[in-house]
């Protein structure tokens, strides 16, 4: 595997069953994920930009291929360790944002090192920083249901980044924002793209693809169709 | 995650669903205010049992009796016949393990105590048994200060039959006691003296060749021995000799030492009762015809030997009781041990709390299906919160842990306030029982007890039944897809 190359797919498929049909939410994937890009998975809704990076975050197992990452596959670890995966290498933003309604800005960041090995006050002290720094630093205490949808955002990305992760995963980060809101936020992944961080977006907004990605790819009922990077090589054995 | 971090957790996931909760919390608060309260009453009971043994020695008390009349003579020499003596006390007494043995040795008295007098009961005692825990709690004054003293120590229920308002009123005051003692030569005196000039004349007038024939047998002879046996009676009965004495009262104790110990109305120094148990029969019927049953009226009157109904034997505390009884039983006598009967009691109470902690523990298997509906409903609402966790690292064991830990909250939340409660429900009851004892004039004791131990069992028995109802509903949060949950709305 390349050195750049940070995390591959190799002919990932993922079926669910409905029934008597058989549905294809990812068929027969191969992507190269190079260290500090920022990818745009492009895709209208229902074409598996979210259960793509549901599997490259190990949160679904393929219905068959690999994710491979750091030269072991996904599917290898135990579900302990794809904890740990989740819990120290990646950061995921969501749609919805998917905040506890019941716990403040600061404790949702925090939330995210309860399953680190940080002590409780350098957790709490990294979240008020990593919320100072997105610009939140007079909403510490406020509920998720006490601020706007873009402070919610950008509550969601600062739990996303605490952790330090190598990639962050946002799905649709921009879904749920005004335009004003959806821009900035752009841009801000763009700027931690900038200083090193690798970032993967599943967006169907064309333009934010256009906008921030360095590279896009899309997806069309499951399949990739129009990937300009190069092919994955097979990974080490 | 540290374990301060699901307890956080878990108490912000409670208060969030405030009215849930409570209700499961107060679920699980009756229960275990049930069982609490149910148990105090077992351990209430037996700890005043157990106070009342320990108050009177009991632990150390073996009373021996002599051999049943229907099994006497089993197992042993038959030859042998196995009394109750002065003997038979010191060879008790002289018993590896027995610090003291000392006769049950009760006679009729008459007591004169100021312008009041009454026929009671007084018992011999040894100055070193009036020093035992049976004795020794006393409710005014003390106990007598030696074997030959003039002192006695008399009952509460003799101070009052006697007029006096006061136990205290009765000390130092003198007591009058006397008692009449027969024998077989005052009966024969009245056989004798009486008629005795007209026995030789009447005599002659028995006809011995009539004998043979029943109707002379009958009319006459019969009549003769009636009237001579009448004669002796009368002679019994009456020309007694008085025996008295003057003694000082040194201390009053309870008359009913908890209904388990025979004590007499007026205790007396043994040597100092030994006059009045010498020098014959007592004019008591029941004790002249237990003289004649056991064939003791013939015994020389000034004899000092007498036959007692039980010995009291008092055990060194660190000697078991198993043996010394063994080794008394193989001498021939029964026994009875106050530590053995403790042991009965207590197989009792054990059974007794059993059935109580039974009835407390369906309370709370009741209330832990209350726990596992909340906690049910409570993973339907945060299916979503469960994905995310999930998302953010936790593991099935975090998910699984943070369940289990609200459980446990719950779990102890309730236990804590239940004990609250069932102790105050104890305290009630107390109150409640005691004046209704006292309105009836009984003694009030305190029949609920919550002592540590209980406290500790209700605790951990609410959160480990609340834990076990959170386990279920912990393992299926924890088998959440994180996938599915965070597509849940």
């Amino acid at each position: 595997m390349n050195a750049d190359n940070l995390l591959q797919t190799i002919d990932l498929c993922r079926y669910y069953r409905r029934g008597a049909h058989e549905i294809r939410a990812l068929d027969h994937v191969d992507l190269n994920l190079r260290r500090g890009e920022l990818l745009a998975v492009v895709g209208s809704s229902g074409s598996g930009k979210s259960t793509l990076l549901n599997l490259m975050a190990g949160l679904d197992t393929p219905t068959s291929g690999r994710v491979v990452i750091g030269g072991r596959a996904l599917g290898e670890m135990s579900r302990r360790e794809l904890s740990a995966f989740r819990a120290g290498r990646i950061g995921m933003m969501f749609q919805s944002f998917n905040l506890l309604p019941h716990l403040s800005a600061l404790r949702n960041v925090e939330l995210a090192l309860y399953f680190t090995s940080a002590a409780k006050r350098e957790r709490r002290k990294m979240a008020g920083e990593m919320l100072e720094r997105l610009g939140l630093g007079e909403r510490l205490h406020h509920l998720p249901g006490e601020l706007s949808g873009g402070e919610q955002q950008r509550v969601a990305m600062a739990r996303a980044l605490i952790k330090k992760p190598e990639i962050v995963y946002a799905d649709e980060p921009t879904g749920n924002l005004d335009l004003d809101n959806a821009t900035q936020l752009g841009k801000l992944l763009a700027d931690l793209n900038s200083q090193g961080l690798t970032v993967v977006i599943a967006t169907h907004d064309l333009t934010l693809a256009q906008q921030i990605g360095h590279r896009r790819i899309h997806l069309r009922y499951g399949s990739l169709i129009d990937d300009p990077s190069p092919l994955p090589e097979e990974p080490a054995s | 995650m540290t374990f301060s971090d699901l307890l956080a957790l878990a108490f912000g996931n409670l208060l969030r669903m405030k009215l849930r909760t409570f209700l499961t919390v107060t679920g699980v608060v009756i229960a275990i205010a049930a069982f609490v309260a149910l148990l105090s009453f077992g351990a209430g009971n037996q700890k005043y049992v157990t106070e009342q043994f320990e108050e009177l020695g009991l632990f150390t008390t073996t009373i021996v009796y002599p051999p049943d009349s229907t099994s006497a003579g089993a197992g042993i020499d038959s030859a042998r016949v196995v009394i109750l003596d002065d003997k038979a006390v010191a060879d008790l007494a002289a018993l590896p393990g027995v610090d003291l043995a000392y006769p049950f040795d009760a006679f009729d008295v008459t007591a004169v105590l100021g312008d009041s007098q009454q026929v009671t009961r007084a018992q011999a005692l040894p100055a070193a048994a009036a020093g035992t825990k049976l004795f020794a709690k006393l409710r005014a004054g003390t106990v007598f200060s030696g074997d030959s003293a003039h002192e006695a120590v008399v009952t509460d229920q003799f101070v009052r039959r006697m007029g006096m308002d006061t136990v205290d009123s009765a000390i130092g005051r003198s007591i009058i006691i006397s008692t009449r003692r027969s024998s077989i030569d005052s009966g024969l005196a009245g056989v004798f003296r009486d008629q005795g000039g007209e026995i030789r004349k009447r005599l002659t007038h028995i006809r011995f060749d009539s004998l043979a024939y029943p109707a002379y047998r009958r009319d006459v002879v019969r009549g003769e021995l009636k009237a001579a046996m009448d004669r002796f009676m009368n002679g019994f009965m009456d020309r007694q000799v008085e025996i008295r004495d003057t003694l000082i009262i040194r201390g009053v104790i309870e008359g009913l030492r908890g209904n388990r110990i025979r004590t007499e109305s007026i205790i007396i120094p043994v040597a100092t009762a030994r006059r009045f148990t010498t020098g014959g029969i007592s004019a008591n019927p029941t004790e002249l015809f237990a003289a004649v049953q056991r064939g003791g009226l013939f015994r020389d009157p000034d004899s000092t030997t007498r036959e007692y109904p039980q010995v009291t034997l008092v055990l060194d505390p660190r000697a078991a009781a198993k043996p010394i009884g063994d080794s008394i039983k193989a001498l021939g006598y029964r026994t009875f041990s106050f530590a053995e009967e403790f042991d009965q009691i207590r197989k009792f109470f054990l059974y007794f709390d059993l059935v109580l902690g039974i009835i407390g523990g369906i309370a709370l298997v009741t209330a832990s299906l209350g726990i596992i509906n909340t906690m049910i409903m409570s993973i339907v609402e945060r299916t979503r919160e469960i994905g995310v966790l999930k998302a953010l690292g936790a593991d099935d064991r975090d998910i699984r842990l943070l369940f289990l830990v609200e459980s446990g909250v719950i779990g102890a939340v309730g236990s804590i306030l239940g004990i609250l409660l069932g102790w105050l429900m104890t305290r009630a009851a107390s109150l409640i029982s005691q004046s209704i004892m006292k309105s009836t004039g009984v003694d009030p004791i305190e029949m609920f007890d919550v002592p540590f131990w209980l406290i500790a069992i209700a605790f951990l028995f609410g959160l480990s039944v609340s834990i076990i109802a959170g386990a279920f509903p912990a393992r299926r949060a924890s088998r959440i897809d994180p996938v599915v949950a965070l597509r849940n709305e």
